[in-house]
C-alpha cells in the first residue's frame, strides 16, 4: 500500500508550514544573537 | 536563607526557549494530538489547527510572554501590577496547573514502572489485563477507592523528589536541565518513528492518520477541537509562560520566542502521529483487526496498545519500550516541573518564603495530593479531574485573562512593549485576536462543554462523583485565590 496524493499533500502542506516555519524563526533568532 | 529574587535570569535565550518548549510539549503531544487528529478530519484537521495556531495559540503566548517580561512577576504579582483586584486571577491561574501536577506526576509514575517493565516485557499477551487489574488494581467505580499501589506510590515519591531537585535551586538549574530533557526525548521519538514506519502496515496506519476528509471542515466541532488542541498543548492559561518569561532579560525577544515555542510543540506533535499511527498500524496487520478497534488515544494508547505492539516486535522489543517510556518520562518531566514553579514563584514573591522553602512545601503537598490517583479507583478519578479542570478551570482562566487583559488593561501598552524589543513587530491585529476572537472561541468552548456536561454527565457517573471530582476542585480552587489575595504578604522588592 501506498500513501494517497492527497494524504502525501497533508504531509508536505504540514512540514513547510510547522517546520519550515520553526525553521524560520529559529534562523531569525539566530542572526539577531540577542540574549 | 536562600531568597533569590528576581534579579534570576535565564542563562541564555536558549535556556528559555528549551524550558518553554519543554513545559508545552508533554504527553498531551503523543497521545492527544494524534487521536484528535485522525477524530477530526485526518489531515485536513492540519488547517483548522494552522489556524487555531495562529489566530491564538501563539497570539496568546505572545500575551503571556508579554505580560511576564513587562512586570517580571510572578502571576499573582503580576496581575496586581496590572490592577490591585486582579491578584486572584494570578493565584488562580498558579493553583490550577498544580492540580493538573498532582496527577500528570501520578501519569509519569506510571510510565516510571512500564520503563522497567519493558526490561522483560513484563505485560505479557495481555496488556490490557495487565494494566487495569495487575498495576492499576482497577476498582468497579470510583466510589471504591481501593489501595494504594506501591510500585505507583514509590515512582509518585521519586517524581516529586526529582522535581524538588530541579526547581529549589532557581530558574538556572532549569536552564541546565532542559538543555538535556528537551533534546533527548525528541531524539528517542524520532528513532521510535523510524523504526515504526519501517514495519509492516506503518503505511497503513499513517493513511488513516493524514488522509484528509475536507467534508470535516465545514462541522464547526472539528474547529472547535482544533482550537481545544492548541490551547491545552502549548500550556496556555496556566501561568507557567508568564513565570518563565519573568526571567528573561530586560532586552530578551518577546514574539519570535513564541514563535519558536508554538512552532516546535506543534511540530512535536505532528511527528508524534507518525510515532503512533506507524505502530498502530503494524499492530493492527499483526493482528488483522481494524485500526478503529485499538486504542488510539490517551492511557489506553500507551499502556495497552504501544506495549502488545512492542511485544510483537521481531527483535529489540525491550530496547524500543524502554525507548518509549523513556521518551514519555522526559517529556514528562519539563512540564511537572513547568506546572509547580508559577505556584512556588507566586509564593516566593508574595512572602518572603525562600525558594528552596517554597518548593519543598508544595511539592510535599503535590505529593499527598497525588495519593488518591495512586490507588485502585485513582484512574477514574484522574480522568475525572482532568476533564473538568481542561474543560472549564483552564479555558475559564485564558478566558478571564484575555478579557482582563484586553478589556480592562490597555492592550496596546503590552503590544508596545512586545514590540519594543522583538525583531518581529505586531500589529493592531493581535489586540483584535485578544478582546474579540480568542474570547469568542473560549466562551463558545466552554458553554458547548457545559451544556454537554449537563445533558450527558461525564461517563454517565452520579452527580456526587462528579461535583466532588470537578467541581469541588474548580470551586476550592476559586475561593482560594481569593483567600490568598486577602493574606497580607511580605512583598520581595523585584
Amino acid at each position: 500500500m501506498i500513501l494517497s496524493l492527497s494524504a502525501i499533500a497533508m504531509l508536505i502542506f504540514g512540514s513547510v508550514v510547522l517546520y519550515g516555519g520553526l525553521a524560520y524563526f529559529l534562523y531569525k533568532a539566530l542572526k539577531a544573537n540577542k540574549k | 536563607m536562600n531568597i533569590i529574587t528576581k534579579n534570576e535570569h535565564w542563562g541564555s535565550r536558549f535556556a528559555f526557549i528549551m524550558a518553554a518548549v519543554g513545559s508545552a510539549v508533554g504527553l498531551g503531544n503523543v497521545w492527544r494530538f494524534p487521536y484528535v487528529c485522525y477524530e477530526n478530519g485526518g489531515g485536513a484537521f492540519l488547517i483548522p489547527f494552522l489556524v487555531a495556531l495562529f489566530t491564538a495559540g501563539i497570539p496568546m503566548m505572545i500575551l503571556e510572554f508579554s505580560v511576564g517580561h513587562w512586570t517580571k512577576s510572578s502571576p499573582p504579582k503580576a496581575f496586581k501590577k496590572i490592577g490591585k483586584k486582579w491578584e486572584w486571577i494570578g493565584w488562580w491561574t498558579v493553583l490550577i496547573p498544580f492540580i493538573l501536577a498532582a496527577y500528570y506526576v501520578v501519569v509519569m509514575a506510571w510510565c516510571f514502572s512500564y520503563m522497567i517493565y519493558s526490561i522483560d516485557l513484563r505485560w505479557g499477551v495481555n496488556a490490557e489485563q495487565f494494566f487495569l487489574k495487575s498495576f492499576l488494581g482497577i476498582t468497579s467505580s470510583p466510589a471504591v477507592i481501593g489501595d494504594l499501589r506501591i510500585p505507583i506510590l514509590l515512582g509518585l515519591l521519586a517524581i516529586w523528589v526529582c522535581v524538588f531537585i530541579i526547581l529549589y535551586k532557581g530558574v538556572k538549574r532549569i536552564g541546565k536541565v532542559v538543555a538535556i530533557t528537551v533534546p533527548i526525548p525528541t531524539i528517542l521519538l524520532i528513532i521510535l518513528t523510524i523504526r515504526g514506519l519501517t514495519l509492516p502496515g506503518a503505511i497503513e496506519g499513517i493513511s488513516y492518520y493524514l488522509t484528509p476528509n475536507f467534508s470535516r471542515l465545514l462541522d464547526v466541532n472539528v474547529w472547535l477541537a482544533a482550537y481545544a488542541q492548541v490551547f491545552f498543548s502549548l500550556g496556555l492559561a496556566q501561568g507557567i509562560m508568564i513565570t518563565y518569561a519573568s526571567f528573561l532579560h530586560k532586552k530578551s525577544d518577546i514574539t519570535n520566542n513564541a514563535f519558536i515555542v508554538s512552532l516546535a510543540d506543534a511540530g512535536t506533535s505532528f511527528l508524534a502521529g507518525f510515532t503512533v499511527f506507524s505502530v498502530v498500524g503494524y499492530l493492527a496487520v499483526s493482528q488483522g483487526v481494524g485500526i478503529t478497534e485499538l486504542g488510539i488515544g490517551g492511557p489506553n494508547l500507551t499502556f495497552i496498545t504501544y506495549p502488545t505492539a512492542i511485544s510483537l516486535l521481531p527483535f529489540a522489543a525491550s530496547f524500543f519500550g524502554m525507548i518509549f517510556y523513556t521518551a514519555l518520562l522526559t517529556f514528562g518531566i519539563d512540564s511537572a516541573f513547568s506546572m509547580i514553579e508559577p505556584v512556588t514563584s507566586g509564593i516566593h514573591d508574595k512572602w518572603k518564603i525562600s525558594k528552596a522553602k517554597a518548593t519543598g512545601i508544595v511539592c510535599t503537598l503535590g505529593f499527598f495530593a497525588s495519593m488518591i490517583f495512586a490507588t485502585g479507583g485513582g484512574l477514574y478519578w484522574l480522568e475525572i479531574v482532568d476533564h473538568f479542570i481542561a474543560n472549564f478551570g483552564l479555558v475559564a482562566i485564558g478566558l478571564v485573562e484575555c478579557l482582563i487583559l484586553g478589556w480592562m488593561y490597555k492592550i496596546h501598552k503590552l503590544r508596545d512593549h512586545a514590540n519594543k524589543t522583538s525583531d518581529i513587530l505586531i500589529g493592531k491585529w493581535w489586540d483584535i485576536l485578544i478582546k474579540f476572537v480568542i474570547p469568542f472561541v473560549l466562551c463558545i468552548l466552554l458553554a458547548v462543554a457545559l451544556i454537554n456536561n449537563i445533558i450527558n454527565p461525564y461517563m454517565g457517573y452520579p452527580w456526587w462523583i462528579i461535583t466532588l471530582g470537578g467541581v469541588v476542585p474548580i470551586i476550592t480552587i476559586f475561593l482560594l485565590s481569593f483567600v490568598f489575595m486577602k493574606i497580607r504578604g511580605k512583598e520581595v522588592k523585584t
